[in-house]
């Protein structure tokens, strides 16, 4: 797949604005702080195992606008984070929107339905949250502007025991952020 | 009924082969623990200002073992007696004979002295360690937030940890309950955090880019084994407990998920979807090394717990759309199903014999000889992913 050709540049670029940007106050982005040589990005493996490192954004995530792009909130197969190619026309619109609205950036969040551990469904959510973002960067979206999170079974959008219900929070929402 | 006399070691290795009779060889036919191999233990009414509770507590609490029948002061093969006072408890044992087995005292609380003096008989009797000294944390949703709670294993003294307003999940133990380790999205991201219980102190340990989630204490309480994803997919990882730099353990394409320690802790047993659904497997907890599968039989098996006998290994499975909780044995390499009516995220007791699970919303102990399930009476609703210190 050519699109992963691009990817070392685009995360060395990323971890370079990530640390320019970090801000103490806040600590949304997950740097500085009180951990004792937790420091994110000090043995970044690209490509081994995975797909492009997680970013975390200098912004609270509850701020996230999910709004904008609500139609466009991809759906998953139960257990499954390969983005169903019905769904990717949504992922090609939204790289659209992007292209005509500069200073957004995107924040993807991953989401598993209620059934099963919460453990393993915060990795399921995280595994599609970093799914659509490979998707989106290989539809030519720099990664430096897609920030992702897992909320897992926490959180589901839709309250209930349904099927309907269930297959309503195996998604990612699209959420929209100002650049800092 | 039949009284039977036993010798201690006679009857550790009745129970040893009742264990293994009805968790390991699952094709032949299951061994139930009749009433008749129950040791009997007379309780004579405890003395002090606390007694009456602490007779209580401590008939509670033997009985719970699953292999001890409490039984009225006159009979039984032991009898246990004692005072319980504002300060502690002086417990005694002696055999049927009027051998004295040990006089001993205990210091505490009144009701946690008690808990002391339950796990000494049940350790002279049985050999097995007991539990009733033993805490639970868990996870409950019932006041809008996903808060941390903490308490007794019979459900005593049950009080929140956390009063966030945001999800807290995974909280695992160290083995004498003053640490407390958990996932928290208080900074708007999954991040690993250690709470002393006894101060009140909390440190965000963990916060690389991605989740950073599902903390497991080792053995000895010194590393923590911890699902990351800051490489770009969710991996486990063993650090130290107070922080630092982690060291990587496993290297697939798929998500692996809580990770749980050998009692030996040179090994983890892990959840890994890398060949499509989730299955459990064992790696080294030093490096990364070639996994071993465990082949359960089942294609969905999440959040392993690694026995502290080293003998068993609990984990989450799905089979007919239900969730249900499964049983692995390390030395046949065979697994089963102990659960009918639902349950999952099962943690291990002391005595390498009962399980704390969940199931809708309630707390369950489980006797994996008997198949007995008793809640756990507490009046936190919407309780989820148990963990016992052990």
């Amino acid at each position: 797949m050519n699109k992963k050709c691009l990817a070392p540049l685009l995360i060395v670029a990323t971890l370079t604005l990530a640390a320019c940007q970090s801000d103490k106050d806040k600590n949304y982005s997950g740097m500085g702080g009180d951990g004792d040589g937790s420091m994110p990005g000090d043995k970044v493996n690209m490509g081994d195992g995975g797909g492009i490192p997680p970013q975390r954004g200098d912004f609270n995530p509850d701020q996230a606008d999910y709004q904008t792009l609500s139609s466009d909130t991809v759906y998953f197969a139960f257990d499954s984070s390969t983005i169903p190619g019905a769904e990717r026309t949504k992922l090609a619109h939204v790289a659209e929107w992007m292209k005509a609205n500069p200073g957004h950036s995107l924040f993807l969040a991953g989401h598993a339905d209620k059934r099963g551990t919460p453990e393993y469904n915060r990795a399921l959510g995280e595994r599609r949250a970093l799914a659509v973002r490979e998707y989106l960067a290989g539809l030519g979206l720099p990664a430096v502007s897609l920030f992702t999170n897992s909320y897992g079974s926490d959180r589901p959008l839709v309250p209930g025991d349904s099927e309907e219900a269930y297959a309503k929070n195996r998604c990612v929402q699209i959420g929209v952020v100002v650049k800092p | 009924m039949t009284a039977f006399k036993f010798s201690p070691l006679f009857l550790r290795t009745i129970l040893f082969t009742i264990l293994l009779g009805g968790v390991t060889f699952t094709a032949h036919a299951q061994v139930n623990v009749e009433p008749s191999v129950l040791v009997r233990v007379g309780i004579n009414p405890l003395g002090g200002a606390e007694g009456s509770m602490g007779t209580q507590v401590l008939s509670a609490d033997l009985k719970r073992t699953g292999m001890i029948s409490p039984v009225g002061g006159g009979s039984g093969d032991f009898v246990a007696s004692g005072e319980v006072s504002e300060s502690g408890v002086t417990g005694k044992l002696a055999k049927k004979s009027g051998e004295q087995v040990f006089s001993q005292t205990f210091s505490g609380k009144p009701r946690a002295a008690v808990h002391q003096f339950a796990d000494a008989i049940t350790k002279a009797v049985t050999g097995l360690p007991g539990f009733a000294t033993s805490k639970i944390a868990f996870v409950s949703d019932s006041g809008g937030g996903k808060e941390l709670y903490f308490g007794d294993i019979d459900g005593f003294g049950i009080r929140p940890i956390t009063h966030d307003g945001v999800i807290s999940a995974s909280p695992s133990l160290n083995h004498d309950a003053s640490k407390l380790t958990y996932t928290s999205y208080k900074s708007g991201y999954p991040d690993i955090y250690l709470i002393d219980l006894g101060s009140g102190d909390r440190k965000r340990i963990a916060f690389f880019p991605g989740i950073n989630s599902g903390p497991a204490f080792s053995p000895d309480g010194s590393l923590i084994a911890m699902t990351l994803s800051k490489d770009g997919n969710p991996e486990v990882y063993v650090m130290p407990a107070g922080g630092g730099s982690p060291t990587r353990i496993t290297r697939t394409r798929g998500a692996e998920t809580s990770p749980s320690w050998s009692p030996t802790g040179d090994r983890l047993v892990y959840s890994s979807d890398d060949r499509g659904s989730p299955q459990l497997f064992i790696s080294s907890s030093s490096d990364v090394s070639e996994p071993d599968h465990l082949v359960t039989g089942n294609s969905y098996c999440t959040r392993p717990d690694w026995s502290p006998d080293g003998k068993l290994i609990c984990f989450t499975t799905r089979t007919g759309g239900q969730f249900q909780i499964g049983v692995y044995d390390v030395a046949s390499r065979t697994a089963h199903l102990i659960t009918t009516s639902g349950g999952q995220d099962p943690s291990w007791t002391a005595d390498s014999r009962h399980l704390v699970y969940s199931n809708n919303g309630h707390l369950y102990i489980l006797d994996v000889v008997s198949h007995q399930s008793t809640p756990i009476e507490t009046s936190i609703g919407g309780a989820g992913e148990p963990t016992v210190s052990r």
